[in-house]
């Protein structure tokens, strides 16, 4: 039987509240002694923080292992975060984001400061980097506008919601569309989704400049990558079973996407043994 | 950056090897009728601490503003917590793994926020934890169980019995043969004279038998799974229920509730506002704020007295709740 791997820098983690206005996040510093670079982890949406938690955490800790002190926060009204989900916005957490951003750069203004942003969080993190103080971006699977991250996960609670529904009882996605559209709060996943929400999501896209890598690259002139993360990244991203006794395995992932960030950093990305089992 | 707000408090445990994150919610400060009894909250697998729909943080948010301290925190291989954990994790949680570790982090509890006990709530895999640890821990003194689980998960190809379950429950010819397997199931439940099936999770029953024999106040509460029927289950399943309390003999102090429209996950708000009415009506008929010396001399008892007396003849009781209504006991 395989273990889950853990040495003591990992333990070097700080869990804090850092107050906003009108809330408290939950944030946990992944602290080093001598950190090459920071990095804030901007993850999923609602209740894919939670199915992606584990392998977040996981890179977290790859990453500290390697030099890169980690900052990883819950958005406003999630998880471990203070405040109430149906009644924030993406402007709210966009702006709880650059407050996180100002205060790590604050610590030590002198080391590359990295974004990464996975999925919703992507789109957030796009959006704050073009808008200032990072040096390098990574985008994990930022989709088109924050609706369409919205979608699947509606889609998956619809399918829950329906199980053995029949007739007039059994309500197709689209009537769950529909009363957003019409203005109704509906309750995805133990989340209250309010219809500014859902109109809004439409509006939280990617900056034209990161469509395109390398047109990004030559805008920004700092390092810039969006990775299209693919079945085996599950479930750091929708898909399959979310609840699953098969331990996943994220060497690959984590390795390929540190080597980037390594020649991104200009730091040597070899040397440390610990897999992302 | 603190550890603190006005009403949580960050935590951390060193408890066998591991250090487990958990957050505290406080009591309103000067609450008049704050209780020194804990309730901590474990966490269904894989959830972090905050639980499906950040459910648990409703709850123990809530529990605490009725004068509960209230606890969560990430067991091994979950969440924020840091240990050596068998990569299998589900297969761990099922057969105990995290008995001694649970225990240890309700004893530090006790110790650290100066309590005279700890209920556990847990849910799914979180109420297998629960059990386990509820058995060797003295500081346990009770149990909140949302749909444990008493059985392992069943052997086979998962991918494809998944799929058949999803294709049975869209169409109206899959439902049909659903059904014919049910009761061919039934047939076959029937000649194995109702016993427990071979995936039952044997060790946990005879936790559980020990724990509600001995009187230890448990409420269980079940959300039903498709197909179900208030208490009974699917056509064809075994009953559980019907057997953990047959196990638990008349002397235990074991209330059910089955919350009809509640989800397994007990995330959607119907579910969540049924659990914490649930557990706020339940709680201080156990763990009362009034005579908090006489209370707590009642309930420090050994878990596993045989003496009759040691007991309440509160009879076990079924409670179905269909969150949009009131309460309905049933006979």
């Amino acid at each position: 039987m395989g273990t889950q791997h853990t040495c003591r820098k990992e333990l070097e983690e700080d869990a804090d509240y850092f107050a906003v206005p009108g809330a408290h996040l939950y944030t946990v510093r992944h602290r080093v002694e001598e950190p090459v670079a920071r990095v804030l982890l901007s993850g999923p949406f609602a209740s894919e923080r939670h199915y992606s938690y584990d392998p977040w955490v996981r890179w977290a800790r790859y990453l500290a292992q390697r030099g890169v002190e980690v900052l990883r926060y819950d958005y406003r009204g999630v998880g471990e975060s203070e405040g109430i989900f149906e009644e924030t916005s993406f402007q709210q957490w966009s702006e709880d984001l650059q407050l996180l951003a100002s205060w790590l750069k604050s610590r030590s203004p002198n080391l590359p400061l990295v974004l990464h942003g996975l999925e919703t969080g992507a789109l957030l993190a796009g959006l704050a980097f073009h808008a200032g103080v990072w040096d390098v971006l990574l985008l994990w699977s930022p989709p088109a506008n924050a609706n369409l991250a919205l979608r699947p996960t509606l889609l998956r609670w619809v399918v829950a919601d329906q199980l053995f529904k029949f007739g007039e009882d059994r309500r197709p996605a689209s009537a769950y569309f529909q009363k957003m559209e019409e203005g109704s709060t509906i309750e995805v996943e133990g989340y209250r989704w309010s219809a500014k929400l859902w109109r809004d999501s439409h509006e939280v896209t990617l900056p034209l400049a990161m469509e395109d890598e390398d047109r990004a690259r030559a805008i920004y002139h700092r390092p810039v990558r969006v990775v299209r993360l693919g079945k085996e990244a599950i479930p750091l991203i929708k898909g399959g079973h979310a609840v699953t006794n098969e331990p996943r395995n994220f060497t690959s992932l984590f390795a390929k996407n540190w080597g980037w960030l390594a020649g991104a950093l200009a730091i040597d990305g070899g040397g440390v043994g610990e897999s992302g089992n | 950056m603190s550890q603190v707000t006005e009403t949580r408090e960050l935590f951390t445990l060193n408890c066998q090897g591991a250090v487990l994150r958990g957050t505290f919610h406080k009591p309103p400060k000067d609450f008049p009728t704050t209780s020194s009894t804990g309730i901590l909250s474990l966490a269904g697998f894989p959830m972090p601490r905050a639980g499906h729909g950040d459910a648990a943080v409703y709850w123990a948010a809530s529990f605490a503003n009725l004068g509960y301290p209230s606890f969560r925190i990430d067991l091994p291989g979950a969440g924020d917590s840091s240990a050596d954990v068998p990569a299998e994790l589900l297969q761990f949680i099922n057969t105990g793994g995290h008995e001694r570790v649970a225990a240890a982090a309700v004893k530090q509890l006790v110790e650290r926020y100066n309590l005279s006990g700890v209920v556990i709530l847990g849910h799914c895999a979180g109420a297998i934890s629960a059990i386990f640890a509820a058995a060797i821990c003295e500081e346990c003194r009770g149990l909140i169980l949302l749909d444990a689980p008493f059985h392992l998960p069943p052997a086979g190809r998962p991918k494809v019995r998944d799929a058949l379950f999803h294709w049975s429950t869209r169409s109206r010819f899959g439902g049909l043969l659903s059904n014919i397997r049910d009761q061919i199931k039934k047939i076959s439940l029937f000649l194995r004279r109702n016993a427990p099936p071979e995936n039952t999770n044997f060790p946990l029953v005879k936790r559980w038998k020990d724990l509600a024999s001995g009187g230890l106040p448990i409420l269980l509460i079940n959300a039903p799974p498709p197909k179900a029927s208030g208490t009974k289950p699917r056509v064809g399943k075994f009953d559980y229920l019907r057997h953990i309390l047959k196990l638990a003999g008349d002397r235990s102090r074991v209330d059910v509730s089955i919350i009809e429209s509640a989800h397994h996950t007990f995330s959607d708000p119907a579910g969540r506002d049924a659990v914490r009415r649930q557990v706020e009506q339940w709680m201080p008929t156990f763990f009362p704020f009034e005579n908090l010396e006489q209370a707590t001399a009642n309930f420090a008892q050994p878990m596993h007295s045989n003496n009759e007396a040691d007991f309440s003849t509160r009879q076990s009781m079924f409670a179905r709740v269909d969150a949009t209504r009131e309460v309905e006991s049933l006979p």
